[in-house]
């Protein structure tokens, strides 16, 4: 039975074959699918998987922070801001005078400065730059989170697979985590208010044995009922509850007080850096992604005071982050992205702002495999339009894919539809490849 | 001598630029001009040429923020922290120097023309020998840091009419009066609703003390900057000046704005006292003059362009705004 | 791995295309025999067996949870079980139906169905517009009519308003959402494009929806419509072009008010909406409404099929927990019905009724198809499209919420009480329970439950707080009288799922409140907690 619902491109062909469309078909592949990750519960294989297992900080700069004041500066352009450019520890290459701490370590960092994303709207270019790509009508894509939560993360972890902190709240609906087709068991665990996770505390007013036997009585009583019946949504529920236990078990990862004071006063007392600290406390213990958003940077009035208050830290925090992850051995492992909804414009308003702007904007993959102290892709001269080696959101992400040693060609399966983690015919940027 | 009233202000010449004029020093009893732009560059300007062709004298290695005229010297700071001299005689640069560690703001000569001073967001305001070139005085006394561990900025500097107070503004509301012989600080006045710390929504900043002008007797100081602003990523307060009785560091006065969004980048006061004037803007600008004595608006102007700063002639006849491409004179009286 | 093979070995035909109509059943038929009729032959020529009919306790729990939002009360499973009345079935729908907690629950089902993205949703006007409407029993046509058309003037309607309200700032997301919502089509693949896949959208298409929609503005807080205007696109090949005014089949709507309105206009425009901000009253009405002629053309012969069918296939989707087409937004030719000569019946009956949708719920839920058992006895499950099994549909925030309250209250609070009065309290319940639901996730399909809400059961102190009580008139102070661990046991199985329980389950109740001697209480409460959170609570079975 043909199936024609799902748009995009040519590329959907594959659709026509064998569709089967019906929600117990959904269900059947999730099931297989997911109990695939059972691998990793062979001691060999999972061995092996856990030396290349990558880690991701995605540093998400809500708003669209300026690429003129950050990695991609115009110095007397008229374009160009008040801010100059300094020089960097990989020869020839300049960033902005803000960011006098990355400059030292540009070797550890890939810049790619030829984005166009074609898409200047907050909501819809944060989709975007959080799946790599558009959903279709009515096929939901996982964002990166999901994707290497799923791609990273264990069956049997204890520790959360996807943590997103979002603590302001501009911009925070717009891009939320999320988990598309792959489902509620790879969304994110989002941390909106504080630094803790809500409800990941026991009340005091129930023992510990209590809390665990009742969790033991729910899961019989849940066996009883599900004899005889099959639902994905109830295997979701089941499979919720018997994570709780293992995620309280993280609890103290989330608290910076369990890091000594110097390392604390390294990252610096804004929240940004403290969030920053819990990121790296996290992806040590083996969360495979967690996205700090730090908003809002939508300088539609003001851009360089804005960026100049803003990109210092910024710097310092990236810089830390980078150093402490080094001196830990996990830099390898780990892999830091910069990355919004879009950039800012060359031109500057009445207002001394800039305003929304995705044809030419850059963004940042550190450690993780990425390939540090590239640069890739050539602005003009005024930084209107990408004029060399320009990437768009898909190749963005079949690199980033790809740089973590994920097969940007592996499919997933809706029923029995293939969903590659790009679409059809994106390729990752050879040059980067390391 | 009385200075004319607001109510006769009349626009009287508009020129298109290329790019922004951050600052404006006119060369008392003619119509001469010195501009600090967008593109660098320190210009000469004959506003009674024929054809109005600013003349490019020299360079920065940033936006040009601040220029003074000191008797036959000119001298110019911008984002590069650097000053330069510049000999109107001889037209020719004299030195340059790395004057502050970070961006410089603003630039302004002593009424006498023995001073120059420069304001940056190292916080420092340095007072020089505009003729020797040499460092007088540093004073320090605003805090590097914001209350939330960001870097604070230093906008404002004026010198009173006998010289011998000089008042600085800074990001957090912090004003601070000086005593220019001794470098000893006399006052502080606070302005905190000037700056806009948004903890939740976008977490970061906006605003500041952008402007501060002593009246002629120097017992008053005006403060110009933006109210307290709901979406920090526009200027989308009102206009705000306040007065201050700075010895006594007492609020004496405010005008929240009414009619003009933006903030408040220039004042000065009319040398009878019978008004004051603020200029600035956020997308557009506009020229807001208050009763010397009530402090209430006697004449709100709206200009096309957001109003970095303006030129008063000394006998009050003449106001020339600069700002986003564009230049405008206002006649009085 | 292995039960998916089976999946795909299950071959079965289905004409894709509906029968003309001289050849669907006759229209005097009731909708619940040709409804079970027509998927009755679709298992049989599958040659499969259905699942058995499910038990009365289900039947009333799956009634009372569809169709007013909680779940019974101990004292009405009871009485519904003892029954010997052959006709308690249909009293039961009709007396549900006609209940006041009928029209809320719809209501709600109806808010989440108009605007799926809760930012869309905005303050619950279009709740309370919806209850107001399924209280009068208003038919779907017209409701449809005063959603796209609302009467701001007329309080009754207010509400109503707030369907266009928050979408006029985009006439391409608001001519996408009035498609799905009303006439089940997403054609928003083809704006950019013609549909690569489905012949049936291409850009005129969509273009041409939004043609009668484009003119929709917001006066400051009224609706509004200009009197003239045109949509241009660029289309993948060639120049850019004005769209035509076109409905979903094709039919075009001649227009001469296809133009750009003069400086004059514009200006009379923006004078109107300042005067509406001030006095607080829509603008003058265009001569010609395009978004009217949206209205009529839509629901004209030879095109309200998309209208009919569309509501038909939601209803359906609503009371079974899948559709006839699935996705519910993407009913087009190249994705038909799983059946087709139903859906064709069902509209066609529903629009020969007056779009009455009471009368085609009750048809659904008096089907033996929607009264078959969720439990199947072997793994391989037949082909879901069959319905030959019922669905386990996880409950939506606000019936989960409601349930919960209503599983913590001692029954003894219900008896006696008379019906408005019941109704009141369960009213009182129900708006109890809605801060609470907020914090649930709204089902959507393929829906997962995430480890956000194991941990909010788990350790969130407003379960404790508002739910899991044992303060006056609270199901466990009930208990705290009970002596004896089986007796308590039984009483909270019954009163938290309706059925006795087994006795496997009464064993381990027992010897986990007997390990805690000296804790009684707070047994009896983990007890509560371990009950609601099973799947048996969280899922309409």
């Amino acid at each position: 039975m043909p199936s024609k619902h799902f748009c995009g491109s040519p590329d959907h062909a594959v659709s026509r074959r064998a569709f089967l469309g019906s929600t117990a078909a959904l269900a059947a592949a999730a099931a297989a699918d997911m109990t695939g990750l059972d691998v990793l519960s062979s001691p060999a294989l999972a061995g092996e998987l856990k030396k290349g297992r990558k880690r991701v900080i995605l540093l998400w700069l809500a708003g669209g922070a300026s690429q003129l004041e950050t990695w991609d500066p115009k110095p007397g352009a008229i374009t160009g801001g008040p801010f100059r450019a300094i020089k960097t520890d990989v020869p020839g290459f300049q960033i902005s005078e803000l960011m006098p701490q990355m400059a030292k370590r540009m070797k550890t960092t890939c810049v790619i400065r030829g984005l166009n994303t074609r898409n200047g709207d907050h909501g819809s270019g944060a989709k975007l730059m959080m799946r790599g790509r558009r959903d279709e009508a009515n096929l939901r894509y996982p964002d990166l989170g999901a994707v290497v939560a799923r791609e990273m993360g264990r069956a049997d972890s204890k520790v959360p697979d996807y943590v997103t902190f979002y603590t302001q709240t501009e911009g925070r609906s717009m891009a939320p985590g999320d988990a598309g087709f792959l489902g509620a068991r790879f969304g994110p665990m989002e941390l909106t208010t504080n630094n803790t996770p809500e409800f990941i505390r026991k009340l005091d007013t129930i023992t510990d044995l209590d809390h665990r036997e009742r969790a033991d009585l729910r899961d019989l009583l849940g066996k009883q009922f599900a004899k005889g019946r099959q639902s994905d949504t109830m295997n979701s529920q089941n499979e919720a509850y018997e994570r709780v236990r293992g995620i309280m078990a993280s609890e103290k990862l989330f608290d910076v007080t369990q890091e000594s004071q110097k390392v604390r006063d390294r990252y610096g007392p804004t929240q940004f850096a403290q969030q920053c600290l819990i990121a790296r406390r996290l992806v040590e213990a083996g969360v495979p992604f967690v996205r700090v958003a730090r908003a809002w940077w939508d300088s539609h009035g003001q851009n360089f005071e804005t960026h100049q208050e803003m990109v210092p830290e910024l710097d310092h925090v990236m810089a830390t982050l980078i150093d402490d992850l080094g001196e830990r051995g996990l830099l390898d492992d780990v892999m830091i992205l910069t990355l919004a909804e879009f950039g800012r414009t060359p031109a500057i308003n009445a207002s001394l702002g800039r305003d929304h702007f995705a044809s030419a904007w850059s963004m940042t993959m550190s450690g993780g495999g990425a390939k540090g102290g590239a640069v890739y892709g050539k602005t003009d001269p005024k930084g209107n339009t990408v004029v060399a080696e320009e990437v768009d959101a898909g190749s963005l992400f079949a690199t980033i894919y790809s740089s973590l040693g994920i097969n940007p060609n592996k499919n997933y399966y809706v029923g029995s539809r293939p969903i590659p983690l790009v679409n059809p015919g994106v390729e990752a940027i050879a040059a980067l490849a390391k | 001598m009385k200075s004319p009233s607001p109510d006769t202000l009349k626009q009287v010449k508009d020129f298109s630029r290329p790019a922004t004029v951050f600052a404006i020093a006119p060369v008392p009893g003619t119509e001469r001009a010195f501009l600090g732009c967008q593109d660098f560059k320190v210009y000469e300007a004959e506003f009674s040429a024929a054809k109005f062709e600013p003349k490019e004298l020299y360079a920065h290695e940033s936006y040009v923020t601040g220029v003074a005229v000191a008797g036959k010297v000119v001298v110019s700071g911008g984002y590069d922290g650097k000053l330069t001299w510049w000999d109107t005689v001889a037209g020719k640069v004299v030195r340059t120097v790395d004057a502050h560690a970070k961006w410089i703001r603003k630039v302004i000569s002593s009424p006498d023309g023995k001073l120059v001073a420069s304001i940056a967001d190292d916080m420092v305001c340095k007072l020089w020998d505009p003729t020797s070139g040499k460092l007088i005085r540093e004073l320090r006394g605003h805090k590097e840091k914001t209350p939330q561990n960001f870097g604070s900025m230093l906008y404002a500097v004026a010198f009173s009419a006998d010289g011998k107070f000089l008042a600085t503004g800074d990001k957090v509301g912090h004003v601070v009066v000086w005593d220019v012989e001794s470098g000893q600080q006399l006052a502080t006045c606070e302005v905190a609703v000037m700056y806009t710390w948004d903890p939740v929504q976008r977490m970061h900043s906006i605003g500041g003390v952008r402007s501060v002008a002593f009246s002629p007797d120097g017992k008053q100081l005006a403060v110009g900057g933006t109210g307290k602003i709901g979406n920090i990523d526009h200027l989308e307060a009102k206009g705000r000046i306040e007065v201050f009785d700075w010895r006594a560091g007492k609020q004496t006065a405010e005008f929240p704005g009414d009619k003009h969004q933006g903030i408040v980048n220039r004042l000065a006061w009319a040398p009878d006292g019978s008004w004051l004037v603020g200029a600035g803007g956020a997308g557009e600008g506009f020229l807001i003059f208050l009763d010397g004595t009530t402090k209430k608006p006697v004449r709100q102007e709206k200009l096309p362009m957001h109003v970095h700063d303006f030129a008063l002639s000394a006998d009050c006849s003449t106001i020339t705004s600069v700002g986003h491409n564009r230049i405008q004179i206002h006649k009085l009286g | 791995m292995r039960l998916r093979l089976v999946l795909a070995a299950i071959v079965f035909t289905l004409t894709a295309n509906a029968s003309p109509a001289a050849d669907l059943p006759p229209a005097d038929r009731t909708v619940e025999t040709v409804v079970d009729d027509a998927i009755d032959a679709a298992i049989a020529s599958a040659g499969v067996t259905p699942a058995p009919q499910t038990d009365d306790a289900t039947v009333i729990r799956r009634l009372t949870l569809d169709l007013v939002g909680r779940i019974p009360t101990a004292g009405e499973v009871d009485a519904y079980v003892k029954s010997t009345d052959p006709r308690k079935r249909a009293n039961l729908v009709d007396h549900l139906i006609a209940s006041p907690g009928f029209t809320r629950h719809q209501a709600s089902q109806f808010e989440v169905m108009l605007s799926p993205d809760i930012e869309r949703r905005g303050s619950g006007a279009i709740r309370e517009y919806m209850t107001a409407a399924l209280k009068d029993n208003k038919p779907w046509d017209r409701i449809f009519r005063e959603l796209m058309l609302p009467d701001e003037s007329d309080p009754k309607q207010k509400g109503a308003a707030d369907f266009l309200r928050p979408r006029v700032t985009d006439a391409d997301k608001l001519t996408n959402d009035v498609s799905v919502a009303f006439f089940g089509v997403n054609v928003s693949c083809a704006q950019c494009h013609d549909h690569p896949l489905v012949k049936d959208w291409t850009q005129d298409h969509f273009y041409g929806m939004k043609a009668f929609l484009a003119r929709t503005y917001d006066a400051g807080g009224t609706l509004a419509e200009r009197g003239f205007g045109i949509v241009r696109f660029k289309p993948n090949k060639g120049a850019e072009k004005a769209a035509r005014m076109m409905f979903l089949t094709g039919t075009k709507v001649e227009d001469s008010t296809a133009r750009e309105m003069t400086k004059e206009e514009q200006k009379k425009e923006k004078d109107e909406a300042e005067a509406a901000k001030k006095t607080k009253k829509a603008p003058p009405k265009p001569a010609f409404s395009a978004r009217a002629k949206l209205v009529d053309v839509s629901l004209e012969k030879g095109n309200s099929d998309f209208f009919a069918r569309s509501i038909v296939n939601r209803m359906w989707h609503r009371f079974f927990g899948a559709g006839l087409v699935n996705p519910l937004d993407q009913m087009h030719s190249e994705n038909p019905p799983t059946h087709p000569d139903l859906l064709a019946w069902l509209a066609r009956d529903t629009a020969g009724h007056g779009y009455d949708l009471r009368r085609l719920i009750r048809g659904i839920v008096m089907s033996k198809t929607y009264s078959r058992g969720s439990r199947y006895p072997t793994e391989a499950l037949p082909d879901a499209r069959l319905f030959a099994v019922s669905r386990l549909k996880p409950l939506t925030p606000q019936q989960l919420a409601t349930s919960l309250k209503l599983a913590a209250a001692d029954p003894a609070g219900f008896d006696g009480k008379k019906p408005d009065e019941f109704e009141k309290l369960m009213e009182q319940y129900e708006s109890s329970a809605r801060g609470f639901a907020s914090l649930i996730a709204q089902p959507t399909e393929n829906f997962q439950i995430g480890v956000g809400e194991a941990l909010l059961f788990s350790n969130g102190d407003r379960i404790m707080k508002e739910f899991l009580t044992d303060g006056g008139g609270s199901l466990l102070a009930r208990l705290k009288a009970t002596k004896d661990p089986k007796e308590a046991a039984g009483f909270l199985v019954k009163v938290v799922y309706g059925r006795p329980p087994t006795d496997d389950e009464t064993s381990a109740l027992v010897a986990y409140v007997q390990k805690r001697s000296d804790r009684p209480a707070e047994a009896y409460r983990q007890l509560l907690w371990a009950l609601v959170t099973g799947p048996e609570f969280r899922f309409n079975y």
